[in-house]
């Protein structure tokens, strides 16, 4: 029998719901894997962006998505050079500071930075620290027989940590879990896309992100309850205009930063943490798991910064976003220092400007506190827009 | 009739001002804003909505401005408080390149280009230095209701030098000069001196020129705007009686028209990203 990990939020209405999210999402003490911990479970760390989460859920671990958060990097600081993205030293500094303490750890060859965490990260604790070598050559016939074995082989190694075989049969179950999870979460945008005005972009961040902190099953619940309060919610439709958010797929910005965009904006569609949306449709449970999820990650998924693939050039994928989620503007964000987001910034600023679709560019940082600027430039620039 | 309605949240007021299509004021309210801001509203926006002699449902659109603006769940719409005052006082005073506005906790310099679109703008420091607070706590050390502020400082003889505009530290400055024998109306108008000593320096920040529009409760009384005028060696514009405190409610509701106007003319129409091949 699983723990709950994240009790705060159940019989608790709408509101409290998601201050309780809230909470547990500038919790830096992590609360949610203590307690799995404390029930004797195990846990498989994962830096951003996407991971097959569904192989660490099938051996009993609690996959944790590893993705930064706001604190000094007291420890971390001395392993990484001033010039490199936040998430990257925040996210060893969890480990160093015993905030989270984990079995396993997997990073991605996403960019050069993250490339480098799992030797950086290998080198202070004794656990395994591996690379998931996603495909960088998506486009190859071989890709997806190629990343079925890379996960076979991350299969044997969770084997190795919970000291029993991970059956096909236990994948499937994972699978299904995952499949009505990833439902959930398409109803989820669908209602922001739909009746903006019932859950705003901030508000949906929140039921999304804990989903990297506690196990699914449990956000399945959470999001089973959460979404049809929000439908119900009485809410006025207001004269915003619709925004798509780009440039939250792997550091995450601040949720002030978030409200702010919110209280100005429509956030009707975004790449906020793109991993744990990034298959689109159900993996099916039949045939071979393995080959199914990573077929999955290749022919049924999103776009990001880092992933490239000849079929989805990121500038039009973006514009597709902007299109199907019927906004009228985008904001373009990267954080700080991060090279794959700075530079599909520049593709994206083009495109849109080909195509006379109005956007709001900028940066931000993990650790930022203040945004009264940040604030009046985007009401200023939606100012802009509606009363020209 | 097409209605709409402008609300001001500011920190200290928050002022309501229903406008027709011809931008002709139907009616304002307003009343103190209080820590329940949507509370104070809707009491404020139904007052100028009896005043007008309408009901809500003939307000065609609503734009919430001011600090409080995002609390107020019913606005069609927020618009910063810069825009919206620009939009009002470029309607009444066409030619206004910079707008000077006191508030009860904040100070703004807002330069208009040459189509009354911000330029640049300047606001004062978090605190509440050199804005409204200040000159109603130094009356209230002398024992003087905010509304009493204006007379008092018409019957000045002369300044006594107030050395800043920090609300807190004035009360010790007022004390040592009322024991020294000053009068009250001349401490007044030291402090009105000061305050606008430290909205020049503002407006020099955004590179003011003519012509100037002082708006804002603390510019209902004419001695702040005769020692602005002398500082500046300028005429000044300010709005007519009590609209000075309404100005920027009253150009929230042209937004509203502008508003509607954009809605009916331009329906949505986002051109159509190309089909992946």
């Amino acid at each position: 029998m699983a723990p709950l990990t994240f009790p705060e939020w159940r019989n608790q209405p709408l509101e409290e719901i998601l201050y309780h999210c809230r909470e547990l999402l500038e919790d830096t003490d992590f609360p949610t894997v203590k307690r799995w911990r404390a029930a004797g479970g195990k846990v498989l760390g994962h830096f951003q962006v996407y991971f097959p989460e569904e192989i660490a859920h099938a051996a009993g671990m609690l996959p944790f998505k590893v993705r930064g958060a706001p604190l000094e990097p007291m420890q971390a600081d001395s392993r990484f050079g001033s010039y490199l993205c936040s998430i990257l030293k925040t996210s060893l500094e969890l480990a160093l500071s015993k905030r989270v303490t984990m079995e396993m750890f997997v990073t991605h060859p996403i960019c050069d930075a993250a490339r480098n965490l799992a030797a950086v990260w290998g080198r202070n604790f004794d656990y395994p620290c591996q690379i998931l070598y996603l495909p960088q050559n998506a486009n190859s016939g071989f890709a997806a027989t190629y990343l079925r074995n890379e996960y076979d082989r991350l299969r044997r190694e969770i084997e190795q940590i919970v000291g029993r075989e991970v059956t096909d049969a236990d994948l499937r179950r994972s699978l299904a879990i995952y499949n009505h999870n990833r439902a959930l979460l398409r109803d989820l945008y669908a209602l922001k896309r739909e009746t903006p005005w019932q859950v705003s972009g901030y508000e949906a961040y929140l039921l999304l992100a804990v989903g990297g902190m506690i196990p699914r099953e449990e956000h399945n619940e959470l999001l089973e309850t959460a979404l049809p309060l929000l439908r119900a919610r009485p809410a006025k439709k207001q004269d915003k205009i619709r925004v798509v958010y780009e440039g939250g797929f792997c550091e995450q910005p601040p949720l002030d930063m978030l409200r702010a965009l919110s209280q100005s904006t429509y956030v009707v569609d975004d790449d906020l943490l793109i991993g744990l949306r990034w298959i689109l449709e159900d993996v099916p449970t039949a045939g071979d798991p393995l080959y199914n999820l990573a077929e999955a990650y290749l022919e049924k998924s999103s776009y990001s910064p880092v992933q490239h693939d000849l079929r989805k050039p990121k500038e039009e994928m973006l514009l597709q976003r902007i299109h199907g989620a019927q906004a009228s503007a985008a904001v373009v964000t990267a954080a700080k220092m991060c090279e794959p987001g700075l530079e599909e910034q520049v593709a994206y600023t083009h495109t849109l400007d080909a195509h006379g679709i109005p956007y709001f560019v900028s940066e931000f940082e993990e650790n930022m506190t203040s945004f009264d600027h940040l604030e009046i430039q985007l009401e200023t620039f939606v100012e802009s827009l509606l009363f020209a | 009739m097409t209605y709409t309605a402008g609300i001001d949240v500011g920190s200290t007021y928050t002022k309501v001002v229903v406008i027709d299509q011809e931008n002709r004021i139907a009616g304002k309210a307003m009343t103190n804003t209080g820590f329940q801001l949507a509370q104070a509203a809707r009491t404020a926006l139904d007052q100028a909505l009896a005043q007008a002699g309408i009901g809500a449902a003939q307000l065609a659109y609503t734009v919430a401005t001011g600090f409080g603006r995002h609390q107020i769940p019913f606005a069609d719409v927020t618009a910063t408080d810069l825009t919206a005052s620009a939009r009002g006082v470029s309607t009444l005073f066409p030619h206004t390149r910079t707008i000077l506005d006191v508030g009860g906790q904040t100070m703004k310099a807002i330069r208009l280009d040459d189509e009354t679109k911000v330029k640049s703008f300047r606001l004062n420091d978090k605190c509440a230095a050199g804005t409204g607070a200040f000159l109603e706590k130094t009356a209230r050390y002398m024992g003087f209701s905010t509304e009493e502020i204006g007379p008092l400082a018409a019957t000045s003889k002369g300044a006594v030098p107030i050395s800043g505009v920090c609300a807190v530290f004035a009360e010790s400055e007022v004390i040592n000069h009322l024991s020294l024998g000053a009068a009250p109306s001349d401490i007044m108008f030291g402090a009105i001196s000061s305050l606008v000593d430290r909205s020049v320096q503002l407006m020099k920040r955004v590179q003011m020129e003519p012509e100037f529009t002082l708006i804002g409760g603390i510019l209902r009384f004419p001695s702040m705007a005769a020692v602005v005028r002398r500082e500046l060696s300028s005429e000044v514009n300010v709005p007519a009686g009590e609209l000075v405190q309404f100005t920027t409610a009253f150009g929230a509701a042209i937004l509203g028209h502008v508003r509607l106007h954009k809605i009916e003319s331009q329906p949505a129409d986002l051109e159509t990203a190309p089909a992946l091949a």
